[in-house]
């Protein structure tokens, strides 16, 4: 009798391993069976899907993955990776909200920091009320499989009125020894009047294996909050992140977001801000730095709903070697949304002759009074700028170092916390070796 | 100020009328037979045939495109009539032969070719390639140019004559599997115009076509080929009104350039298509694909374009920069009005070395109309030290209309300084208060700010179109600011 062997693509190893391991996933039967139908209907992006035209996803995908998480590496090893000395630490290793290893303790009165599965087991209204609620299943196949294939993350809430000094830091750690496709999923609420600073860091420790994370997380701004985000993505040769950020903002509150993409094989940014009432500021900062074969996609939407709101953007970036970097901007004005102004700059340096830049600054305006712009640019470094440098008696190599150095400083001064950008700082020095 | 809008806005389209034309159709749809149907009528050999086949074959295995920022009814493309031509007269030596309907026609819209008779002689006149439909009626200033050794006539008449050329450069830059549009060009084209300049001519006058669609259902499918050879110089011009109709009608044009050493191709458009009623009814679908080779070294194409008509226009005039030195421009005033649409641009891809292009791009939308910008700038490995500066100003009028931007930029060579940048904004109050505290009204101030907006460049269009050009902004938008 004859066999009929067919290869089962990656999309139906993830169909099937969704139905296989329903009792370990996370959040409401309905939810998940209508995000993972959304999936499939949307599928894998390929290099044919327009926001997907730069970034090959789908090669990302190609091989065999392992769906189990296993928690393999010791306290002594993350504790490198708490590079804040004060700060709330949370620390989700493959996935999974690791306790001991969290710095959870002690917490002040109106700050809630826990995993998503603790928010859900004690029935807290504020994650019922804002449980995926924002990302939408239908935009992006990534938030769909992440929704229906979530098995945990953090969940932070800030009451009223309270405004926490000290830094709240999750790391995202990969560590495994097969390849493995990962969905953590945070959320996190600030509500009226309260204030916070937040860190994402993403990084890879004692990981053999290529290890795929479709990240995702929603931040709810209530009216008058300020929210200070930070993004630091470290995850070396064999990380490989899709990173989607909603951010939902509330009247007169400010949000500002940083994202460095430092490392990583393949690094994927899905930010979207949306601006849902009046008076509203947001702050989108993002730089990154590729070497080798790496491909970089930053990827934001400034979404313009109401009037009388300022948005600001700049992204920069430095390439080298062969690698990839592509800067999707989208700034989006709603009908209604009236004296709204909206900046977005882009500014590149190619620093060899095989890397490539794709950019695609984009406006779609549908109200007339408003102020917006966006500018890009691409160059090298300036011969004359150098020039200038090597008269004064300083070398090619540092000429280059500084200026490049200048460059980045433009994003990196925005970070507020001086622990935190003394670290960035340090990291940028180590790329530019 | 709303009563002068008002008025405005509900100024009929001035140019919509029909002229009482014989016009030989085929009949309506397509397939190979009415290609068989539409060489056969033209007389042509059997490489066109082919070709023709050949395209609209590629043409069945493709989708129509549905990329861009623009909503409508699909065409249904078996409800066209492919073929319409007035019937064959005889040979007409001077104006005085030609039908006295086409004359009132131009008459009515102010293109005098009795005048450009009487000024023949002048230096700076223009030679016009008159199509009506799909046939080139009658072609002036022939012989002048054929002195020069410069060809000028329909593409019907250089396939007859000129088919080595033809042959040649056909399809070189726009290959007949381009894209949809561009496919069911190659298959059904009727005509369009030829143009050959050889080695260090320098055209002595502005070439000129005047576009007119005619007889209801036809869509027309024009071809423009224009070969400028090593160390000449030629200046195009295109300009384009269309008879008020109801039902939408297609219009894919393939425009082809291409320039060979040292030679420089000007190609300026005024578009003035039949926009739709008020309320977006009718209008003319424009799906243009428009592309220019930079072949050698210092080599120069320059686009420049003013668009006001068409309900929908689907348009990116593009630039190949693949000899050395090189250089591509693009200028482009793009108006819409009431439930226009627009989606236009320009690609420059840069593959020789010091390769340099503009792009200045003009966006005005009113009323309920969506205007958009789509460009491409690529860099290619190999493009040392090239260099683009690329500008997109977007201007609105109203609060029901929308302007977008998408531009693309790939860059794979780090000598490359690419720069972009673009606004949205409305009138500026201040710049309106400034004027009207000087004695200047409302619509004049609003005139003034829109053309000085547009200066840049109305100012690279040749002298015989800008006054045109102005006049049509005038018309298509003045009223309608808010």
């Amino acid at each position: 009798m004859e066999t009929v062997i067919k290869t089962r693509t990656i999309k139906d190893k993830l169909i099937f391993e969704f139905e296989n391991s329903k009792l370990f996933l996370f959040g409401s039967t309905q939810l998940r069976d209508n995000a993972m139908e959304s999936f499939y209907k949307q599928g894998i992006p390929t290099r044919k899907h327009e926001e997907y035209k730069y970034t090959r996803v789908d090669l990302m995908l190609k091989g065999e993955f392992d769906f189990s998480t296993n928690k393999n590496c010791s306290d002594a090893q993350i504790q490198p990776l708490k590079f804040l000395k004060d700060a709330y630490v949370v620390v989700i290793e493959n996935g999974v909200f690791v306790e001991g290893s969290s710095n959870v303790e002690n917490l002040p009165k109106g700050l809630t920091v826990c995993s998503l599965v603790d928010a859900e087991k004690s029935n807290s209204p504020v994650f019922e009320k804002h449980y995926a609620q924002y990302a939408d299943v239908k935009t992006d196949p990534f938030i769909a499989l992440n929704t229906a294939m979530t098995k945990d993350g953090a969940f932070i809430h800030i009451a009223k009125n309270v405004i926490i000094e000290k830094p709240i830091h999750i790391i995202h750690i990969s560590t495994t020894s097969v390849n493995t496709i990962i969905h953590p999923r945070n959320l996190i609420v600030i509500d009226e009047n309260a204030q916070a600073k937040i860190i994402e860091s993403f990084e890879t420790i004692s990981a053999t294996a290529k290890t795929v994370s479709n990240a995702l997380t929603e931040i709810v701004v209530d009216k008058n909050a300020i929210v200070d985000h930070y993004k630091i993505q470290d995850e070396k040769e064999l990380g490989y992140l899709v990173n989607t950020t909603q951010v939902i903002q509330q009247r007169q509150s400010v949000f500002s977001t940083h994202t460095f993409t430092l490392s990583g094989s393949l690094v994927r940014n899905n930010l979207t801000v949306v601006l849902d009432d009046e008076h509203i500021e947001s702050h989108l900062n993002g730089l990154y730095l590729t070497v080798g074969n790496q491909v970089v996609d930053n990827h934001t939407v400034v979404d313009h709903r109401k009037p009388n709101c300022n948005s600001n953007e700049l992204y920069k970036g430095i390439i080298e070697g062969k690698s990839t970097a592509t800067f999707n901007g989208k700034i989006f004005v709603r009908k209604d949304a009236q004296k709204t102004n909206a900046f977005q700059s882009n500014k590149n340096i190619l620093l060899s002759l095989a890397g490539t830049i794709n950019t695609k600054p984009q406006l779609e305006i549908y109200a007339d009074d408003v102020k917006c712009s966006h500018g890009s640019t691409t160059g090298k470094l300036d011969e004359a700028k150098i020039f200038y440098l090597r008269a004064r008696g300083i070398g090619l190599v540092n000429a280059k170092k500084l200026l490049m150095h200048a460059f980045a400083s433009e994003v990196v001064n925005t970070i507020k916390i001086e622990a935190l950008r003394e670290y960035v700082e340090e990291k940028i020095s180590k790329t530019f070796e | 100020m709303n009563e002068v809008i008002e008025e405005k806005i509900s100024a009929e389209y001035k140019y919509g009328f029909v002229t009482d034309i014989d016009a030989d159709n085929a009949p309506k749809g397509l397939n190979e037979d009415i290609i068989r149907f539409i060489s056969a009528k033209k007389n042509e050999p059997e490489w066109m045939l082919v070709y023709r086949l050949e395209a609209f074959r590629h043409w069945l295995t493709m989708e129509e495109p549905d990329w861009a920022h623009v909503s409508y009814q699909k065409p249904d493309f078996q409800e066209i009539i492919y073929y319409s031509a007035p019937k064959p007269k005889k040979v007409l030596k001077s104006l005085d032969e030609v039908d006295p309907e086409l004359l009132k026609t131009f008459q009515k819209l102010g293109i005098s070719i009795l005048e450009q008779e009487r000024l023949s002689g002048v230096e700076s006149r223009v030679a016009i390639d008159v199509i009506v439909d799909s046939v080139s009626v009658k072609t002036t200033f022939k012989e002048t140019l054929a002195e020069k050794g410069i060809i000028f006539c329909s593409f019907g008449e250089a396939i007859q004559e000129h088919p080595e050329l033809v042959q040649k450069y056909m399809s070189s830059v726009v290959p007949s599997s381009d894209n949809f549009f561009a496919a069911l060009n190659s298959a059904v084209f009727t005509d369009g115009s030829f143009c050959y300049i050889p080695k260090g001519v320098r055209c002595p006058m502005e070439l000129s076509t005047y576009f007119r669609i005619e007889a209801a259902g036809t869509g027309q499918f024009e071809r423009t080929l224009i070969i400028a050879e090593e160390g000449s110089q030629v200046s195009y011009l295109e300009g384009c009104t269309a008879p008020m109709r109801d039902e939408n009608q297609l219009h894919a044009a393939v425009v082809e350039l291409v320039a060979h050493k040292n030679a420089q191709i000007k190609y300026s458009t005024v578009q003035n298509w039949y926009p739709g009623d008020k309320e977006g009814k009718g209008g003319v679908f424009n799906f243009v694909t428009k592309r220019g080779i930079c072949l050698e070294e210092n080599a120069k194409i320059s686009w420049t374009q003013v668009e006001t008509g068409s309900a929908i226009t689907w348009k990116y005039p593009s630039v190949i920069l693949k000899g050395d030195n090189s250089i591509g421009e693009f200028y482009s005033v793009a108006v819409t009005n009431n439930y226009q649409q627009a989606d236009t641009g320009t690609k420059m891809i840069h593959i020789g070395k010091n390769t340099k292009s503009t792009i200045i791009s003009k966006g005005i939308s009113a009323g309920f109309s969506n205007n958009s910008y789509r460009g491409l700038v690529r860099i290619a490995k190999g493009a040392e030290n090239a260099r683009n500066f690329s500008q997109c100003d977007s201007l609105l009028m109203g609060d029901q209309c929308g302007a977008h931007t998408f531009p693309y930029i790939e860059i794979k060579n780090n000598t490359a300084v690419v720069e972009h940048e673009a606004t949205t904004s409305k009138i500026g109050e201040d710049q309106l208060f400034y004027c009207k505290q000087r004695g200047i009204d409302n619509e004049k101030a609003i005139g003034l700010i829109v053309n000085g907006y547009c200066k840049d460049v109305l100012s690279q269009l040749p002298m015989e179109f800008a006054v045109e050009a102005q006049k049509l902004l005038e018309v298509s938008l003045e009223g309608s600011v808010g």
